[in-house]
């Protein structure tokens, strides 16, 4: 088939399914979305808006921006080659729906052909979406930078359009020549180290930071800029040529799981994110342990034994994924100690995502309520069971952290001080990944859900944001040390983190009671919530009605039989009462059959989960 | 006309991290020749279909169809895969996927002969509904109806006769008979020994290996599979 043959083939297709696509879109529905997208990006504009300020920076902090601005830019576009390589050795940056791996790429079409056009399709909503971010990112820095405003606007786009460009273009090249994983997280890797030296002031200009130079031209012109938008140029070039090459394997592995990881993430289920970006990443435990099991040995604690056994198969990448985040929770507390004190936000959120890790045997007993609802015992009891091996875990990744800021570089943090707050904030970290896979994605429909967008938002919002939130709390003890240190209070620096590390461990112990009492809560909510329902209370009027109505008719009914054997001058008649069945003896909880307690915490998603393990 | 065989596979393997799904492999499958590949589950039946229609990438060795290397433009004209969970787009009707199938392999679209598939196949009267519609058993009617519409040399088929209910088995061995009959190579995995009897050749698979390769009777595919 030609290549022009190829290409009205699949475009016929394509019209068609658009036709039908367009046709099923109710214009209210599109409303709708333009109506959250709208609200959402003015929340987000809002809220950047009133971090970042308005007053003019300082001639100091002018010279600052010029010198290592173009470096702080630059690591944004070294981490989209980045990733953008890591999506690609996987088999993105296209997510493609399965049908048309089997059938169109199958076929002999020219792949390119069948391939080019939906990658043309994410490339323009990817750009037009970084242009927008671009653009308002630049009329942020107006306010506190000199310069002309339309030029921040326009420099602001184009610099978002480039790293789009760098990083769809990378995924696309490394798809299409079957670049290595590993090769992939090294060359990235090493692209991201660099700019991260650069900055630190410890290498020379990184590629990164030639393409930083372009966001920061209105406030000096530059062309080297340019040179990255010739790379990005000349790598979106290369992607959309070599595209065809794309591993069908890989892209209907990716086709598969990339529609579950958007479904997944529409409804707020993270851990069901988490499983498939492992399926996506082919991260799969180790066949043998790293520490073999001890045979023979009867297990006294078996759900500890079974959560040890399952951190035993980690396999290295992730090892290295959880060391790299308490590296960087490390360095962010010592920059925190610093001075820095937004990087407690970046110290907690990436405990919390090592810790998500360490709550994986919790999460399998979460993912599979088939198996814990035949337990016969509470699944709260269970759950309870695993959180020492999490808390370990968690608090060993926190210790790293600590050791990790002991890093001797400006004022040293005091090791005692940065090993508890290591040790606090890793627990924490613990304690909002227990209760992010716990409380799993929220009901299809309950009260909240159905009410309205904005009151359902933030309970999402809040739902979203407090495990992290927990983690973050986690590093509280590290600021009051600091504040002691500076003299800001009287008690040395290790007894304020021990006086404000007291309050934060006794939210141990509460996640504790949730966790093992979480089921009951939860029914207890939903009890309440149906009691409190106008349309229950509707419901149970109605049904005692009809049941006074039906009393009322019995007892009609019966006197005008009594009345009648009366009338006959009868004895009156024995009413004949139908045998009223025993009642059922309750089965002692001891007499139960072992795994006969039905559990009420079955979701669908992990249901079908079940159903595939 | 070309001389190659319809498969030549070569030191083939496949491997996942540590499991060997295919140890190396080396099977022909001559033009027109009809084969039932048997195996328990895991033995890589499967895999081994899945790599000759190009969907997953060998970890070694060649594997060529009618002398080209899979996935070639040629290969893929070559080549029918049925596979055994039917994959289908939820916006088209039966009618457009046969039409849309038909045109990429070069053919007219839906006619006659697709028509007749779906009327043999029990799903006459519903050439135009939306296969997302349908149950296990008519998707996979579908999928025939899809692998049998454009021109091929090779037909893989995986496990045809799950979800399919008795007249559609029946159809199906019809329909595989014809597709023999007309010169075209059959590779079909199958659980069902009566299968064997049907087809001069015989291919059985245990944990990646190639186990037998002949002329089998059913007691014999019974003692290969564990059946």
């Amino acid at each position: 088939m030609t290549l022009a043959e190829s290409a009205a083939v699949v475009g016929d297709l394509r019209k068609a399914r658009r036709k039908q696509r367009v046709s099923s879109i109710h214009w209210v529905d599109a409303l709708y979305q333009v109506y959250i997208t709208g609200l959402l990006s003015i929340v987000a504009v809002v809220f950047a808006s009133s971090l970042v300020g308005d007053q003019k920076v300082s001639a100091a902090t002018l010279v600052d921006v010029q010198q290592h601005g173009a470096a702080v830019v630059g690591l944004v576009a070294s981490l989209a080659v980045f990733l953008g390589l890591r999506s690609g050795s996987r088999g993105g940056p296209l997510a493609l729906e399965q049908p048309d791996v089997r059938h169109v790429l199958l076929s002999p079409v020219d792949r390119g052909v069948a391939l080019r056009y939906p990658a043309w399709r994410q490339l323009r909503f990817l750009a037009f979406v970084s242009a927008a971010v671009g653009a308002t990112a630049g009329q942020l820095a107006l306010r506190r930078l000199p310069g002309n405003g339309a030029e921040w606007l326009l420099f602001g786009a184009f610099f978002g359009v480039v790293v789009v460009g760098l990083g769809f273009g990378s995924a696309l090249v490394a798809a299409g020549t079957g670049l290595r994983s590993w090769l992939a997280t090294v060359g990235g890797g090493l692209l991201v180290v660099w700019s991260v030296a650069d900055l630190a002031g410890r290498a020379p200009a990184a590629p990164g930071s030639f393409v930083g130079r372009l966001a920061l031209w209105p406030l000096e012109a530059d062309p080297l800029a340019l040179v990255g938008v010739a790379v990005a140029a000349l790598a979106v070039g290369a992607g959309m040529r070599l595209v065809a090459g794309t591993s069908l394997e890989a892209a209907e592995r990716r086709t598969a799981l990339v529609g579950q990881l958007r479904f997944a993430v529409t409804l707020q289920d993270l851990r069901t994110v988490l499983v498939l970006r492992r399926q996506l990443a082919q991260e799969r435990p180790r066949a043998q342990p790293w520490i073999p099991a001890i045979k023979g040995r009867k297990a006294k604690f078996p759900v500890w034994q079974r959560g040890l056994r399952s951190v035993a198969r980690w396999p290295a990448s992730r090892i290295i994924r959880v060391l790299v985040l308490a590296g960087i929770a490390g360095l962010a507390l010592r920059g925190a100690w610093g001075g820095t004190t937004p990087l407690v936000l970046l110290a907690g959120l990436a405990l919390w995502i090592a810790a998500l890790d360490a709550a994986e045997p919790l999460g399998q007993e979460v993912d599979h309520p088939g198996r814990t609802d035949a337990f016969p015992f509470d699944r709260g009891q269970l759950f309870f069971q695993h959180l020492p091996v999490v808390a370990a875990v968690s608090l060993i990744t926190g210790l790293v952290a600590g050791v990790v800021a002991l890093v001797p570089v400006g004022s040293p943090v005091p090791p005692g001080v940065a090993l508890l707050a290591g040790s606090v904030a890793g627990l924490l970290a613990g304690c909002g990944a227990v209760v992010s896979v716990v409380q799993g994605a929220p009901e299809a429909v309950d009260l909240l859900a159905i009410s309205t967008p904005e009151i359902a938002g933030s309970r999402t919002v809040f739902r979203t944001a407090w495990p992290p939130g927990l983690a973050v709390l986690g590093t509280l003890p590290l600021l009051a040390a600091r504040a002691a240190e500076r003299g800001v209070s009287d008690p040395p620096p290790i007894v304020a983190e021990l006086t404000a590390a007291f309050p934060l461990l006794v939210v141990l112990v509460l996640l504790g009671g949730w966790v093992r009492f979480h089921d009951d809560i939860h029914l207890w909510i939903k009890q309440a919530g149906e009691q409190m329902s106008p349309t229950k209370a509707v419901e149970r009027a109605a049904e005692a009605r009809e049941a006074a109505e039906a009393r009322e008719a019995e007892a009609v009914a019966e006197s005008r039989r009594v009345g009648d054997d009366d009338a006959k001058d009868r004895p009156p008649a024995r009413v004949k009462q139908p045998p009223r069945p025993a009642p059922k003896a309750k089965p002692k909880p001891a007499d139960a059959a072992p795994g006969f307690r039905g559990g009420t915490s079955a979701k669908p998603v992990g249901r079908k989960r079940d159903q595939n393990s | 006309m070309s001389t190659a065989p319809a498969l030549e596979a070569t030191g083939l393997t496949k491997t996942y991290d540590e499991l060997v799904a295919l140890h190396p492999l080396d099977l022909t499958v001559g033009v027109g020749e009809s084969i039932a590949l048997i195996g328990h589950n895991g033995s890589g039946k499967s895999t081994f279909l899945r790599m000759a229609a190009g969907l997953l990438d060998s970890t070694g060795g060649d594997l060529e169809i009618a002398g080209f290397e899979v996935g070639d433009v040629e290969a893929r004209a070559t080549t029918s895969f049925l596979p055994d969970d039917p994959v289908l787009y939820d916006d088209l009707s039966l009618r457009e996927h046969a039409d849309y199938i038909s045109r990429l392999h070069g053919g007219e679209g839906f006619d006659d002969y697709a028509e007749s598939l779906c009327d043999r196949l029990g799903l006459g009267d519903r050439i135009d509904d939306l296969p997302a519609r349908f149950s296990r058993g008519l998707r996979q009617k579908t999928s025939i109806v899809l692998a049998l519409v454009r021109p091929f040399s090779l037909l893989l088929v995986d496990e045809p006769f799950v979800g399919l209910d008795q007249p559609g088995k029946v159809v199906l061995l019809e329909l595989l008979d014809e597709v023999h009959s007309d010169g075209a190579a059959t590779l079909v995995a199958t659980h069902d020994p009566a299968y064997v009897d049907r087809v001069s050749r015989s291919i059985a698979l245990r944990d990646g290996a190639v186990v037998f390769d002949g002329k089998a009777s059913v007691d014999q595919v019974l003692g290969l599979v564990g059946g």
